[in-house]
């Protein structure tokens, strides 16, 4: 038989089957899904004609409540810059107990179970049960992303510090150094960039949360929104959806800009 | 003046690395430690700064003030204040790669300054410039407010032994200072190694015998754990073929054993 590029073709069922066939079998599985938890097509088409109206509202903001919005904003932003900023520092802490190169394996790993079961529970949970302890407002809400922060920083530190080179560790020991400069000049210094570029992205998602957070009892614009929305005042909320909008653009700007320029130039630091 | 002797150490499932090793240098002499990848030779030096504890045998230096002191079964707070006074480079530089050249250097005293001082780099103005003619006694005075990431290899390395030289110490140890360097700068750096000896005890990790033979006063050969020679730093091809293996044997005509060449053994 002779052997030409034609040989190697697949038959169609053969070729595409591996790709269709779960693909089909998924479709299904979505199917009999939606079907048990009541999820309908009707209730789509429903649902937009009613949209319809309440869209045109939202695109008309109402001006004149911006004014109002500046300062529940601002709180946003200060909830998320608080909270940032004491998450990275307890982060730093329990990154250096969570390193294997810097602490003993029983301490390593039950820090480590810690700041997993941190990050398992949503900081929408975790805010419910501070809101219980401490009441509705803005430190509960610094305190919820201060334990996100360290859940999320925390496991991110500690892997960079265990990749930080042994020998300089080992160097910076050999002159005779104490426990706390060798922390500070052969661990914190190396991934200080690190730290940084972590903590500033940590930022940027800790003001989209502020947002959600808000709605559930932290203040700041994200209470706005769900106040205006739950009144039906669907001006009032295009307006704090502006707010929002704006805030998460310019806060990812401005993170990424400086995490580049803290790779590029490097000098900075 | 170092003394080490019988230290040996073995691994968790049994087998020997150290097996017996004693020398003793002193000022005035510049050993190079020769032998094949997992001879032994590394663990040895890490030995005579406490960074590993062998399990038996004894490792005394002397500090400032005369006293004697076993490296091997010294307390932990000792170990630092002599470590103050045991310089030590290492292959492939660890410089903290963000702090510039005089930065780095300073780190050398970072045992005996205060933590709190150092932690906010409070050096005196006196130290900042010894640590300059530190960099000035290996030519590079001129890139002190460079950060060390963007100097070259050999510039590192002379920033690592400018490091060692601002500790003013009693002991010298060199682990594998040529890996990284290109023959010319190989050369540089060992002509700034060899006169420290005057002041103290040098001691050199190498994989080059020629490097060794043209600039060390002594050369101690590892095999297997064990010291297999100690002398004059100037090897026969034999010497050589039974430091290196049977392996070098069908090399024997190469030219890697041949001073001024570029080696290839290793």
């Amino acid at each position: 038989m002779t052997m030409n590029a034609n040989s190697y073709r697949l038959p169609l069922l053969r070729r595409y089957g591996r790709v269709l066939l779960p693909v089909a079998g998924l479709l299904l599985l979505a199917q009999g899904a939606a079907w048990v938890c009541g999820a309908r097509w009707g209730l789509l088409f429903n649902g937009l004609a009613g949209s319809t109206r309440f869209l045109a509202q939202l695109l008309s903001p109402e001006w004149s409540a911006f004014g109002d919005l500046v300062q529940p904003a601002l709180n946003s932003v200060f909830i998320a810059l608080v909270g940032t900023i004491t998450g990275t520092a307890f982060s730093l802490v329990f990154a250096l107990l969570a390193a294997s190169n810097l602490a003993p394996p029983w301490i390593r790993n039950s820090v480590r179970a810690l700041l997993g079961m941190e990050r398992a529970l949503p900081e929408i949970v975790i805010l419910l049960f501070l809101v219980a302890a401490f009441g509705l407002g803005p430190f509960a809400g610094v305190l919820a992303l201060t334990i996100g922060c360290v859940g999320m920083l925390g496991k991110l530190i500690a892997d960079a510090i265990e990749e930080i080179d042994p020998v300089l560790i080992e160097s910076i020991q050999a002159v005779g150094a104490t426990r706390a400069q060798i922390v500070v000049f052969g661990v914190i210094q190396p991934i200080l960039p690190s730290i940084i570029s972590f903590a500033l992205f940590r930022f940027e998602y800790s003001i989209r949360l502020s947002v959600v957070l808000g709605a559930v009892g932290a203040g700041g614009i994200g209470f706005e929104l769900y106040r205006a929305f739950v009144m039906l005042d669907y001006g009032r909320a295009a307006s704090a959806l502006v707010v929002t909008l704006i805030l998460v653009f310019l806060s990812e700007r401005l993170s990424g800009w400086l995490r580049k320029k803290i790779k590029t130039v490097g000098g900075v630091l | 003046m170092i003394e080490v002797t019988n230290i040996s150490k073995s691994l968790p499932d049994g087998r020997k690395v150290l097996d017996g090793i004693s020398f003793t240098v002193r000022k005035g002499e510049f050993v190079g430690i020769l032998g094949a990848s997992g001879a032994g030779k590394t663990l040895t030096l890490r030995c005579l700064n406490g960074l590993l504890r062998p399990d038996t045998g004894s490792v005394i230096v002397q500090d400032a003030d005369g006293g004697r002191w076993d490296l091997c079964t010294i307390a932990k707070k000792r170990l630092r204040q002599l470590r103050r006074r045991i310089g030590i480079v290492f292959q492939g530089y660890h410089l903290v790669q963000r702090l510039s050249a005089l930065d780095n250097v300073l780190l050398g005293r970072l045992g005996q300054v205060s933590t709190f001082r150092s932690l906010f780099y409070g050096f005196t103005e006196r130290e900042r410039e010894e640590a300059l003619a530190a960099l000035n006694k290996v030519n590079i005075g001129n890139l002190a407010g460079a950060r060390v990431n963007r100097l070259s290899g050999g510039e590192m390395q002379r920033v690592a032994i400018a490091r060692a030289i601002f500790q003013s110490p009693a002991l010298m140890l060199a682990d594998e200072p040529l890996s990284n360097l290109d023959p010319s700068n190989a050369k540089v750096i060992m002509k700034l190694i060899r006169p420290l000896a005057d002041e103290m005890p040098v001691i050199g990790v190498f994989h080059q015998p020629e490097m060794t033979a043209r600039y060390c006063t002594r050369v101690i050969a590892i095999k297997q754990g064990r010291v297999i020679y100690d002398g004059d730093p100037k090897l026969t091809n034999q010497q050589l073929v039974d430091i290196y293996g049977a392996e070098l044997e069908q090399l024997e005509n190469a030219p890697v054993l041949l001073p001024e060449k570029p080696t290839i053994i290793l």
